[in-house]
């Protein structure tokens, strides 16, 4: 059996194990109305009065999440670049990235709804919680050009300008990938997070509503299609990076 | 300066006329490389300092086949990474036609083969050899490159990637990359250091072949004596502690070279001889 198969088997494994258990645990109401079993969570999700509620809910969030991966990735990289090119501004570029990083998006979120408007900042703290895993990604992947490579573009008389497109980008392909992978299941959970302090729809105003108004299986719904989404998301990533890996290295 | 005996100047010494007909064949080009009283020197730690070359004066006519072989750590690496500019010498001064090796690199007339192939894996075989156009910023010659690897005969591989070709196919690509813009130096650190023993003896067949089609001045850094033999003008021996020019062979076997001559009387000779140098500078080192 390959390493794969096996790893894949454990996975399930240990999935199924855990789903086992909660159901289980909600069937037997070991904890009361606060734990519902996953099949009445399923079925609340499949429920014709609660599907129009949750599937625009998990629209949303998607569109929020991705548009804040795209922009805190996108800022991580150029950050990272600049990072590579700037040798002088180096510690610089490190410290103000540790820094952002250091910034508790739950602190923040309640004054970034004030600058940035309720609707925008689901958006901005997705790219908040992206910026810094891919940043660092994106930093090691600049590098990672052999040592021989590097010789070689010198030899043959390549400018900064060919040396960085022609062998540090390819070079870093897999590492941003290895980025991407990091970086999108926080931009759910940003987006989540930024949701919560009035965003007009998403996954977190539906947990932060159902949470006030006690609708437990709801509440419980909107977690476990967060929890799927994130899935989701690092799963499309590794299925990127596997598809390019064998392109690049 | 000192060491005199250990220098030698092909030009000064004057060298018989038939050797030197053989060290400076017709149809060269450009290449001609004199180095003069150059060191280098490495600082290992603070205030501690390894002297890698000292007092190296080499001159390399142009359009020659020169070897420099000796035991490991004598430098001939690092003179190859001098002559290419990658390594700037401490002392003395390195003109390659007149000019520093960076002005060379800057022309982008110096190819360079590596003891790795250096290949980048996401380039198919016709994308690498046609990198230096790249880098160059010249139109690719679509039939330049299809004749060079016709010349290393990858005819039918054009699309595959390194990681699918053998190590010795690797090398020949490395090898038709170097000779892509037709440089007037090409330099080789140890190419087929780590290949099997037949492939690398079929390569050095190739790569003699090739050379007597191009005679472009060539620098060969190898740990074999029977390669150095085979391929060049002049075998020059390096020892070590600091690295230096121990002594300078001539090798007048006749051209094209062929697989055959390895059994012959002259070029046992020589092997002999050169083994003997490097049994010299194993034991100078010590």
């Amino acid at each position: 059996m390959s390493t794969r198969v096996s790893m894949a088997l454990q996975y399930a494994l240990g999935t199924a194990l855990l789903l086992g258990l909660w159901q289980m645990l909600g069937a037997t109401a070991a904890f009361g109305q606060t734990l519902p079993s996953l099949s009445s969570v399923l079925a609340t999700i499949g429920s014709a009065t609660e599907r129009p509620i949750l599937a625009p809910a998990v629209g949303a969030t998607a569109l929020s999440a991705l548009a804040g991966l795209a922009i805190g990735g996108g800022c991580a990289v150029v950050a990272a670049a600049l990072r590579y090119s700037l040798q002088f501004a180096r510690e610089g570029i490190d410290r103000s990235a540790a820094t952002v990083h250091s910034i508790p998006g739950i602190g923040i979120a309640p004054v970034l709804t004030l600058a940035l408007g309720r609707a925008t900042t689901p958006i901005a703290l997705a790219a908040l919680a992206t910026f810094f895993p891919v940043y660092i990604t994106a930093s090691a992947a600049l590098g990672a050009a052999q040592s021989t490579h590097q010789d070689l573009f010198s030899v043959l008389g390549a400018s900064r300008l060919q040396r960085l497109r022609r062998l540090q980008i390819p070079a870093a392909v897999p590492g941003l990938l290895d980025a991407l992978r990091l970086g999108a299941p926080g931009a759910v959970l940003g987006a989540v997070l930024g949701e919560w302090f009035g965003a007009p729809r998403g996954l977190g105003l539906v947990i932060i509503s159902s949470a006030q108004n006690y609708q437990i299986v709801q509440m419980w719904a909107a977690s476990l299609l967060t929890t799927l989404l994130s899935v989701l998301a690092f799963a499309v990533a590794s299925a990127l990076q596997f598809a390019t890996r064998r392109r690049f290295r | 300066m000192s060491d005199s005996g250990l220098r030698v100047d092909v030009w000064e010494k004057g060298v018989t006329s038939h050797a030197q007909t053989a060290l400076n064949p017709p149809g060269s080009r450009g290449g001609h490389i004199v180095l003069r009283g150059v060191d280098k020197e490495f600082s290992i730690r603070r205030r501690q300092r390894f002297v890698a070359l000292h007092d190296i004066d080499l001159e390399i006519p142009a359009g020659s086949f020169v070897s420099l072989i000796g035991p490991s750590g004598c430098g001939k690496s690092t003179l190859l990474r001098i002559l290419v500019g990658l390594e700037a010498p401490t002392r003395g001064s390195v003109l390659i036609d007149g000019a520093a090796p960076r002005e060379l690199v800057q022309g982008h007339r110096v190819g360079f083969a590596f003891q790795e192939h250096a290949l980048l894996p996401w380039a198919n075989v016709v994308e690498n050899i046609a990198l230096p156009f790249h880098l160059a910023k010249r139109p690719i010659d679509q039939h330049r490159v299809a004749d060079l690897v016709a010349m290393i005969g990858l005819n039918g591989f054009e699309g595959s990637r390194p990681k699918q070709l053998s190590g010795g196919m690797r090398q020949r690509v490395a090898l038709a990359r170097a000779l892509a813009l037709a440089p007037d130096v090409l330099l080789l650190d140890e190419p087929f250091g780590a290949l099997d023993a037949i492939t690398r003896r079929h390569l050095n067949v190739e790569l003699g072949r090739i050379w007597d089609e191009t005679r472009v001045t060539t620098v060969l850094v190898t740990h074999a004596v029977d390669e150095a033999v085979l391929l060049s003008n002049e075998v020059v021996v390096m020892s070590r502690g600091p690295g230096r020019i121990l002594r300078r062979v001539p090798i007048s076997l006749d051209r094209p070279r062929t697989r055959d001559m390895i059994a012959s009387p002259v070029f046992q000779r020589l092997q002999v001889e050169l083994e003997e140098a490097l049994d010299e500078a194993e034991s100078a080192a010590r």
